[in-house]
């Protein structure tokens, strides 16, 4: 497996997010959502990790601390830097942010909202190149058109004074893209970037990510809650559950042998494009909660189908290897 | 009455099939909305039907039109849509041509609507059950209190919900809980024909499946007719007795869901299997459909999909394609269709 011969590029250790429960201007908060809590995980070079799980269940707060959006309550992020050594740039603040803002990017789920309105093509995409003093204008317009035609903006020179709302959906996505990859960063995190797409556009979308993907070497997290988006975008899967990743496996392993109750649910439940095909149905038990304060056991106790006397009186499981690098938090796996 | 050949070819293909009379007949259904720079077609020419007891789906991506047909089917066009052309025949009568009062009485108690945004269809201010009351109240009257709460616990019990819910907001229900609640005000009446535009969008794939399963589940127990209206085909897939493919505002492709599935005819459905991703089966190439769904302002000449199809002949550039039957049942409108092979 080539993505395990990759140094690790990213790391997260026991990161965890948790957010005051505001309940009224002048009380103090005393009790938090656990949006992410303690996940720990790591990406190599080149290799593209999903984070998939229903609304609510941290991966878009995962990615806000990846790229720094949000600052975790505690834990590390460690990211290595150009001489090789992995930082920790989990509470780095101002300018000390701005060689890490170099190597990782974010793309957005809503290309018509990510994009401002009012500058160009132009603008939008050399805006990294700027704020870094990276290049002439000369220098950053021919980098501009350069990589517009890469992402499938052809000719550049149509798109380069345009400005968003001349541009479909479609191809905004693209321009959402061609500005994270400006400055050639190592790591891109990218939340939900086809769901607001339609089928046939969303192909080439995933399809160009894959390529240069390849091309540049660069590694993503990719967060989705559709896991056959999943399948073709990434070489592992994480499943996130209430703020915990409750399973993570490598991608064809991971959909065809699920072993936690949870990921086996989720993929039971997802339709299949095939009149013919019929689904198991597993089912589980009422609905998603937030976690607000969460009891100290298995976040998943509530709804499993397989829960027991033990998990009741223990704390939330551990990731543990079941063989082949396929790690479940589960007791009873 | 006359009918135009293409929808009576669809209503023979049916009768020497299912040997049933359809429910519904949309027939060259033709509706545009007038903007500052000029008509959008939205639908041109569309024609399927739909029998007691049976679910179609109709599937495209934005654009396409299918929520116009639904829209049309409710008349509940926006201010700026117009009907053009072709009729919507709900057993003998066309709907198109009666009145708005009398249109009343069709909507909501013999076609009534799912909508898409479940967080939106709700009124903020008003428990959920007093709001489905008030739509029973419309059509059939309130008796007592009494018997319309017993009626709204029914519902409620129906699509999987706490009857005990009736008395809350909608605030306080979840995305799932509300969708569910709007079903059961689409089934208040007892509507012959529920319309389900895309039910299940913004909800999460186990509460997604739960809730296709209870509005089966109900449409099987109810013995109405659906219509499904979605741009994701495993949905369609799941759900649909039949399916219409819908492009640029035409009927590309209408058949059973196996033969849509087994052998695609028209390109477009075809491109569209290709490009969606699954979790089952080999991990096959996932084929990208070249260019963008055209403006609807200008369409294209001829077939709508000529500019982005691997198949287009000369003659697709110049005159739109008929929907005929290809194969027993099997409607296309394309001039040169995907090969079929055994």
């Amino acid at each position: 497996m080539s993505d395990q011969n990759g140094r690790v590029l990213v790391k997260a250790e026991e990161l965890t997010k948790l957010f005051p429960v505001e309940t009224s201007l002048l009380t103090r908060a005393d009790s938090y959502i656990h949006a992410v809590d303690e996940v720990s995980f790591e990406i190599h070079e080149g290799e593209s990790l999903s984070l998939v799980g229903e609304s609510g269940c941290g991966k878009t707060t995962t990615g806000k601390l990846l790229v720094r959006l949000h600052e975790p309550t505690s834990g590390r992020i460690l990211i290595r830097d150009e001489e090789g050594n992995m930082e920790d740039i989990a509470h780095r603040k101002g300018r000390e942010m701005r060689a890490f803002r170099r190597r990782v990017q974010m793309i957005f789920q809503d290309p018509f909202e990510s994009l401002n309105p009012r500058r160009t093509i132009f603008d939008t995409v050399s805006e990294p190149l700027t704020v870094q003093g990276i290049g002439s204008l000369g220098e950053r317009e021919e980098r501009v058109a350069n990589l517009l035609e890469r992402v499938g903006l052809t000719p550049a020179s149509s798109f380069l004074f345009r400005f968003p709302h001349e541009l479909s959906g479609g191809q905004r996505q693209r321009v959402a893209i061609a500005r994270a990859l400006i400055i050639d960063p190592l790591f891109i995190v990218a939340d939900e970037p086809t769901s607001m797409l339609d089928v046939s556009i969303r192909t080439g979308v995933m399809n160009l990510m894959s390529e240069l993907a390849d091309e540049l070497n660069v590694s993503y997290l990719y967060i989705t809650h559709d896991l056959a988006v999943a399948r073709y975008m990434s070489q592992r899967i994480a499943v996130m559950y209430l703020g915990k990743i409750v399973e993570k496996a490598e991608t064809e392993e991971l959909l065809s042998n699920p072993l936690h109750p949870y990921s086996k649910a989720l993929i039971s439940a997802v339709p299949v494009p095939d009149p013919r095909y019929e689904r198991e149905a597993i089912p589980i038990k009422g609905g998603i909660s937030k976690p607000i304060d969460p009891e100290p056991i298995c976040r998943f106790y509530d709804r499993c189908p397989i829960r027991t006397e033990f998990c009741k009186n223990n704390p939330h499981p551990p990731l543990e290897d079941k063989g082949g690098g396929h790690l479940v938090a589960c007791y009873e796996v | 009455m006359v009918r135009s050949t293409t929808v009576q070819d669809q209503i023979d293909a049916r009768q020497s099939l299912t040997r049933g009379n359809p429910l519904l007949v949309v027939e060259d259904l033709t509706m545009h909305y007038k903007t500052r720079k000029g008509d959008v077609s939205a639908v041109d020419n569309v024609s399927f039907t739909l029998a007691e007891g049976e679910s179609i789906g109709l599937v495209g991506e934005s654009g396409c039109g299918k929520t116009s047909v639904a829209l049309s089917l409710l008349r509940l066009l926006p201010e700026n849509g117009y009907f053009k052309g072709g009729h919507i025949w709900l057993g003998d009568t066309d709907i198109l041509e009666l009145s708005e009062k009398e249109m009343n009485d069709v909507r909501w108690a013999r076609i009534s609507m799912v909508f898409q945004a479940a967080m939106n269809a709700l009124n903020p201010v008003y428990k959920v059950g007093e709001q489905i009351i008030e739509a029973i109240d419309l059509h059939w009257g309130v008796g007592s209190q009494e018997q319309a709460r017993q009626r709204v616990a029914e519902l409620f019990e129906m699509v999987g919900l706490d009857p005990a819910m009736m008395d809350r907001y909608p605030h306080e229900y979840s995305g799932g809980m509300r969708q569910r609640a709007v079903i059961a005000m689409a089934l208040a009446v007892n509507p012959d024909i529920i319309i389900a535009d895309e039910p299940t969008t913004a909800l999460d794939v186990i509460v997604q499946d739960r809730i296709l399963q209870e509005l089966s589940n109900v449409q099987e127990k109810l013995g109405m007719s659906m219509i499904y209206i979605s741009h994701d085909i495993a949905v369609i897939a799941e759900v649909s007795d039949r399916i219409g493919v819908m492009y640029a505002g035409r009927m590309a492709e209408i058949a059973d869901a196996v033969s849509i599935f087994e052998r695609p005819l028209h390109p477009y459905t075809y491109a569209l299997m290709s490009a969606f991703p699954s979790i089952t089966g080999p991990k096959h190439d996932l084929v990208v459909v070249p260019g963008e769904p055209p403006d609807l302002l200008d369409p294209p000449s001829g077939c709508r999909f000529h500019p982005r199809c691997p198949n287009a002949i000369e003659r697709c550039r110049q005159e739109q394609p008929p929907l005929e039957e290809m194969e027993p049942g099997h409607f296309a409108a394309c001039w040169n269709p995907m090969e079929v092979t055994g």
